[in-house]
């Protein structure tokens, strides 16, 4: 496929935070009429209904099977639905979902594709969530017994970025204070009331040095839904369509012990192989980029990610967050969101609201948090413990 | 650091646990790796090597991820590793871990290749540094299971 060939017309997103009265499935309704409504599409349009496996689920009233099972097509009555899907892989689930959804627009058997993400982990008691968490990010015979978690997988990884790279305490945390200032102007963010500041994040309560609980991304409850066509069907219905430009993955390993490339700090340098490639098959490059909407989940991987995107400018990515340069008004717009460190993690959430704001970035619609004459941008998201990185560059014009 | 130490006995009050929920978590042996928690059980640090190309896999899977062989051989280690890198625990970790607070959980780096996550004990916490020579120890945590565990080789470090 060439660049451009599908594009993303509508979007819907229903805040994060702690709401354990909203079911996933109210959510999953919720944000499917959203997105049909912002497309401006009739909801018998939709051919195929995608939804995200979601982690965490109550087995008396099943959310994942009652949408592989179908449930959604019927509940928002899309008549001339003909294809239903799940598809999970972690916090990576966003962008294969996004490559089912293009696979499926490829062959022919409908123009209009729904996409949907809801998470409730609110339902579950602070015991079952820390059993799910124990186990989630690690491997159950060689690092539970250890008492490994999610925090300490990435506590290892800073502390080893820090001695290899030699970026500081004060550059990790000032990713944080980037991320609540961008989320201080979303009004979906979980955490959009209150500034941080790089001190109060480095003497904060220490969770697992060298992270404190600012440096620990926080679950919440939340989804969202987007409308996917082809390029061509976009450019007939929508007068803003924003375009998948070029795209490109790795996977490296499940558990961390295994990752392909053994020195923390250079975890960026393989990344950077990837980022290449979906530069390259964009046909454009780093200096083209508005915005660079990455998905962290710790402020660390936020850094290695920034490694290796190649952002114009000779300063270290720790320099230049400490400096200011990827929060608001800066010369480069880093998670406009608040992504999952300030906007709340929403499991296989985090990746679809990372995506759904860069569709309303390069739709000029991201209000108080809009990068003016935002045009491309680059997106990111990974699963698992940092098992594999995709990249995708969009934009809401096909360069020539 | 920051933070005032909560006693697990009040977290067990406050969301109602059952000592079920404070049990730790133990390995569930697989066929394939059977043998290394056998020899860990006689305090012996064993790993899986490849007969055809060699290959020394951790964890060990049914069979090489390096040239597909199924024939394979149980070497002992050398017991000797580097400290890769580490993370120190002091909150929030599954309640089961409570009354191990503070602890460390590091990435270490064995002679013979692979790479494992384990605990470092025995440590003085502020002479932790990357880098640094480990020796194992083994902790007989039940009568079944013994966990290969590191501490620093030079006494001076240790806790």
């Amino acid at each position: 496929m060439g660049a451009g060939d599908f594009a993303v017309i509508g979007t819907g997103e229903v805040p994060t935070g702690n709401y354990p009265e909203r079911s996933e499935f109210e959510i999953a309704y919720e944000v499917s009429r959203m997105a049909i409504r912002d497309a401006g599409i009739d909801k018998n349009e939709i051919g195929a209904v995608l939804t995200a496996g979601h982690i965490m689920s109550n087995p008396d009233n099943d959310y994942n099977t009652e949408m592989f099972f179908g449930r959604l097509p019927e509940a928002i009555g899309a008549n001339g639905c003909s294809v239903v899907a799940t598809t999970i892989s972690g916090g990576a689930s966003s962008f294969s979902i996004r490559k089912t959804a293009e696979g499926i627009l490829e062959s022919g058997e409908t123009d209009t594709v729904l996409v949907v993400h809801a998470q409730r982990f609110s339902q579950f008691t602070a015991n079952e969530q820390a059993r799910y968490f124990a186990v989630a990010g690690s491997d159950v015979e060689w690092e539970v017994p250890y008492g490994m978690t999610y925090n300490s997988l990435a506590a290892i990884v800073t502390t080893g970025y820090m001695a290899y790279t030699g970026a500081t305490i004060e550059q990790v945390a000032a990713v944080c204070v980037a991320c609540r200032k961008w989320a201080m102007l979303q009004p979906n963010a979980m955490f959009n009331n209150k500034e941080i500041t790089v001190e109060k994040v480095v003497n904060a309560r220490m969770v697992s040095y060298p992270l404190t609980t600012l440096m620990c991304n926080v679950l919440g409850d939340g989804g969202s839904a987007y409308i996917m066509t082809t390029a061509e069907n976009a450019r007939k219905v929508c007068d803003r369509p924003v375009y998948v430009l070029g795209e490109a993955s790795e996977y490296s390993h499940r558990t961390i012990t295994r990752s392909v490339q053994k020195d923390p700090g250079k975890m960026g340098d393989d990344l950077a192989v990837t980022a290449k490639r979906a530069y390259e098959n964009s046909s454009l490059g780093p200096e083209d980029m508005n915005i660079f909407e990455i998905y962290g989940s710790y402020p660390v991987i936020s850094l290695i990610v920034m490694d290796s995107l190649g952002i114009p400018d000779e300063r270290p990515s720790g320099e230049l967050v400490l400096a200011g340069e990827t929060g608001p008004g800066g010369k480069y717009p880093v998670s406009t969101n608040g992504e999952a460190m300030s906007f709340g993690h929403t499991g296989t959430g985090v990746g679809f609201s990372t995506f759904v704001e860069s569709v309303r970035q390069l739709q000029g619609r991201a209000g108080a948090a809009q990068v003016e004459g935002a045009k491309f941008l680059v997106e990111n998201c990974g699963g698992g413990a940092f098992m594999d990185c995709h990249f995708t560059v969009m934009g809401n014009e096909v360069p020539g | 650091m920051a933070g005032e130490k909560i006693d697990i006995e009040t977290i067990k009050a406050m969301l109602n646990l059952s000592d079920e929920d404070l049990v730790k978590p133990l390995p569930i042996p697989t066929r394939w790796s059977q043998p290394f928690w056998d020899a860990s059980k006689e305090h012996r640090l064993v790993l899986k090597k490849c007969s055809a190309c060699g290959y020394i896999d951790h964890p060990p899977y049914l069979y090489c991820t390096n040239c597909h062989a199924d024939e394979h051989e149980w070497v002992e280690a050398s017991g000797k590793a580097t400290l890769a890198s580490y993370a120190i625990n002091t909150f929030g970790v599954p309640f089961p871990f409570w009354v191990d607070l503070p602890y460390v959980v590091a990435m270490i780096d064995l002679p013979e290749g692979p790479r494992m996550i384990s605990n470092i004990v025995e440590c003085d916490h502020d002479k932790l540094e990357n880098g640094m020579e480990l020796e194992v120890v083994f902790d007989d945590v039940t009568d079944e299971i013994t966990l290969p565990k590191w501490r620093p080789v030079d006494k001076t470090k240790r806790g």
